[in-house]
């Protein structure tokens, strides 16, 4: 298949675009852009030299701070530093959670609470003595995203040393078009044109295949189930996909909107305030105190992020409480213990759209961690532990390959820029109409019936979930020759359960997976296995005198009407079969996803 | 997509098995999905050529 993008006119207005691909969360924000030479797609640093750029603004004395010096303000300066904010676009006052930002600016009703914004002291004092507070002002979402949005492109114009005018700007799957609507303005008020909107888990794959690719480490798109999970600050997305011949259908997503980071660093905070406690009897509890529980929460997330890396991090806090400094030394292990059962949930959260999928885990081929969360080494153990070992994880702590999660979605959509950058706008669009995108897609496997009869086994050559139109070819050697019969079989996937006989030395097997939760130890262990039995059977051919140790190859062509045309040879040989089995017209099951 | 290698047996041909042309349709498909693929990436955006111009794989390659 080619995959070259075709050559659309670039109007004037298009090729004077300059397009990078943001990525912007309610934790942190990130932009990229893509090689000229190679295509390859970089994260850019802004001025700070942060690649993760916190989403917050702060005002101090009159002037506007962003990203990490932003951050640093939650502490000194919490009702004028603005956080937390991107999933409140688009949206009604009563609609939102504002629990994220407890330590920050509270968000405030407006337009009769038809949306959300921020009250803010955000000019300084006019006279010089500073003793008549300046009004304050409220800036709405929109304002806020706009103003961050602007920065952000700022970062990257210095960077690129030209005038950033459009992104393809990645969201959560279930973005609603409100939410949407309301970004795209922010954007363009910001100066940017939004060519398109991305779901976040869909760009963190484009990115990671794209950079498969770049270093070949595999060289052709192979089709498989891929589950995307994108742990963040104060969310968690999953997304399960089929990926075939390239292209992404999302099978389901599931959503956890108080799962993240932030819930790990809640985790730490009690302990320390306990340890802080246990060692200063008389001191006031930090937690009480906003500034000093600010301070701590800062300090949990770095003692957090130290901890993906080394066994054991430090605390270290100057006058956190009644004037006493605190430090404290935690290793990684004390850490996953408190926070085992948040651990759990990620696993939960992540199970739970295999189910929504209406799949297996032994379904899962491989799973790609996405988000700030994902260097967390422990929440890949569990993942691991808890699916086969056919799946692969992929993440910093299982793959020494991993792009930095913390960049791939930005990447991703810094590659669909460079690919759609040229095109009109309405060409963009129509490309992503339903009528475009909508298509039947195979409920069942189509492969071939192999084996002897009463034994009789299927090899796919077409995956489940593949949209139609779709053409595949395979090959498959006849060691002893003669006359062979290809039957093509739709495939049923079964999930066998077998008991196996526990190795001898009983309970010192010593496996510390926690999903395991039988703990009757003398049950033999159930082995489930995935095994694909013919179904229907579509369509017969006999293909006559292949040569011993011949090799059969067969194309098989579904078009759009689910008719298939069959094409059997031997590979060298002459002649061949062909055959046609009729479509059945557009007659589709109700829609999934 | 790359040309995939199986690795099985096929049965041989009963002597009895005939048909015209060697080839015989026994039943269509199932029914499929109706289900949406991602507008994103150099795969999709070939799709998206062949379908709004209504042509097949071997056209598109000419
Ligand atoms: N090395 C690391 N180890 C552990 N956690 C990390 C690491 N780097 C970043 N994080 C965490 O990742 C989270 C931020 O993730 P990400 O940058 O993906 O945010 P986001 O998508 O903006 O978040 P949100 O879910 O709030 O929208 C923070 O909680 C941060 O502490
Ligand atoms: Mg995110």
């Amino acid at each position: 298949m080619s995959a070259d993008t075709g050559s659309p006119e670039p109007t004037s207005q298009e090729s004077s675009r300059v397009a990078i691909g943001l990525s912007f969360g309610n934790s942190n924000s990130s932009i990229a852009y893509t090689t000229a030479n190679e295509g390859k797609a970089e994260v850019i640093a802004n001025e700070e030299g942060d690649r993760q750029i916190p989403s917050i603004l702060s005002y101090v004395a009159g002037e506007e701070f962003q990203g990490t010096q932003a951050k640093a303000q939650i502490a000194r300066n919490p009702r004028n530093t603005i956080a937390f904010f991107r999933d409140f676009l688009g949206k009604g006052f009563k609609d939102v959670d504002p629990s994220p930002c407890h330590a920050s600016a509270h968000p405030v009703e407006l337009d009769g609470g038809k949306s959300v914004g921020f009250e803010v002291q955000e000019h300084a004092s006019e006279d010089e003595e500073g003793s008549s507070e300046p009004a304050k002002s409220t800036l709405s979402v929109s304002e806020v995203s706009t103003r961050h949005l602007r920065r952000l492109k700022q970062s990257a114009s210095d960077y690129l040393g030209k005038s950033v005018n459009a992104a393809v700007i990645t969201v959560p799957y279930d973005f609603t078009d409100e939410q949407k609507a309301a970004l795209s303005k922010s954007a363009k008020e910001a100066g940017i044109e939004v060519l398109q909107f991305i779901p976040e888990p869909v760009s963190a794959l484009l990115g990671h295949d794209a950079k498969v690719q770049q270093s070949g480490e595999q060289p052709q798109q192979h089709d498989r189930i891929i589950l995307v999970a994108d742990l963040g600050g104060t969310r968690s997305d999953v997304s399960v996909v089929a990926s075939r011949g390239g292209m992404y259908t999302t099978l389901s997503t599931a959503h956890d909107y108080e799962l993240g980071g932030s819930t790990l660093d809640k985790v730490l905070v009690e302990y320390a305030a306990k340890e802080f406690l246990k060692k200063n009897k008389t001191a006031k509890d930090p937690r009480g105190n906003e500034r000093s529980l600010a301070k701590l929460t800062l300090e949990a997330e770095s003692v957090r992020k130290a901890l993906s890396l080394g066994a054991s991090a430090s605390f270290s806090i100057e006058s956190l409480s009644d004037g006493i400094d605190f430090s404290l030394n935690v290793n990684r292990t004390r850490f996953e213990l408190l926070g085992s059962k948040l651990f759990q949930s990620f696993t939960r959260l992540i199970e739970s759209a295999v189910q929504k999928a209406d799949l297996d885990i032994l379904d899962v081929d491989t799973i790609l961690l996405a988000g700030g969360a994902s260097h967390t080494p422990k929440i890949a153990a569990n993942v691991q532990s808890h699916f086969p070992s056919t799946t692969t994880i992929i993440s910093p702590s299982t793959s020494s390959t991993a792009v930095n999660p913390s960049e791939l979605t930005a990447r991703g959509a810094a590659i669909q820029a460079s690919l759609i950058q040229e095109f009109e706008h309405q060409d963009i669009e129509d490309s992503t109409e339903a009528v475009v995108t909508v298509t039947p897609h195979l409920s069942h496997a189509i492969g071939l019936v192999t084996g002897k009869e009463g034994s009789e086994e299927f090899a796919v050559i077409v995956e489940p979930d593949t949209p139609v139109p779709v053409r595949r070819t395979a090959q498959i050697p006849v060691a002893a020759g003669g006359d062979v019969l290809l039957r093509l079989a739709e495939g049923v996937r079964e999930i066998k359960v077998s008991k196996a006989e526990k190795p001898g030395t009983n309970g010192t097997a010593g496996s510390d997976d926690d999903s395991d939760e039988d703990g009757s130890d003398d049950e033999p262990e159930e082995v489930r296995s995935k095994v694909l039995k013919p179904g229907k059977i579509i369509a017969e051919a006999g293909l006559k005198g292949v040569k011993k140790g011949g090799k059969v190859e067969v194309q098989v062509n579904v078009a759009a009407d689910l008719g298939v045309t069959v094409v059997a040879r031997e590979v060298g040989g002459k002649g061949g079969v062909r055959g046609v089995v009729e479509g059945t017209g557009a007659q589709q099951n109700g829609s999934a996803a | 997509m790359a040309t995939i290698q199986l690795s099985a047996t096929l049965p041989s041909l009963p002597s009895d098995w005939s048909a015209e042309k060697d080839f015989k349709p026994i039943s269509h498909l199932s029914a499929p999905t109706s289900r949406a693929i991602e507008p994103v990436g150099p795969h999709f955006l070939a799709h998206a050529r062949r379908k709004r111009h209504k042509r097949t794989f071997s056209e598109d390659e000419r």
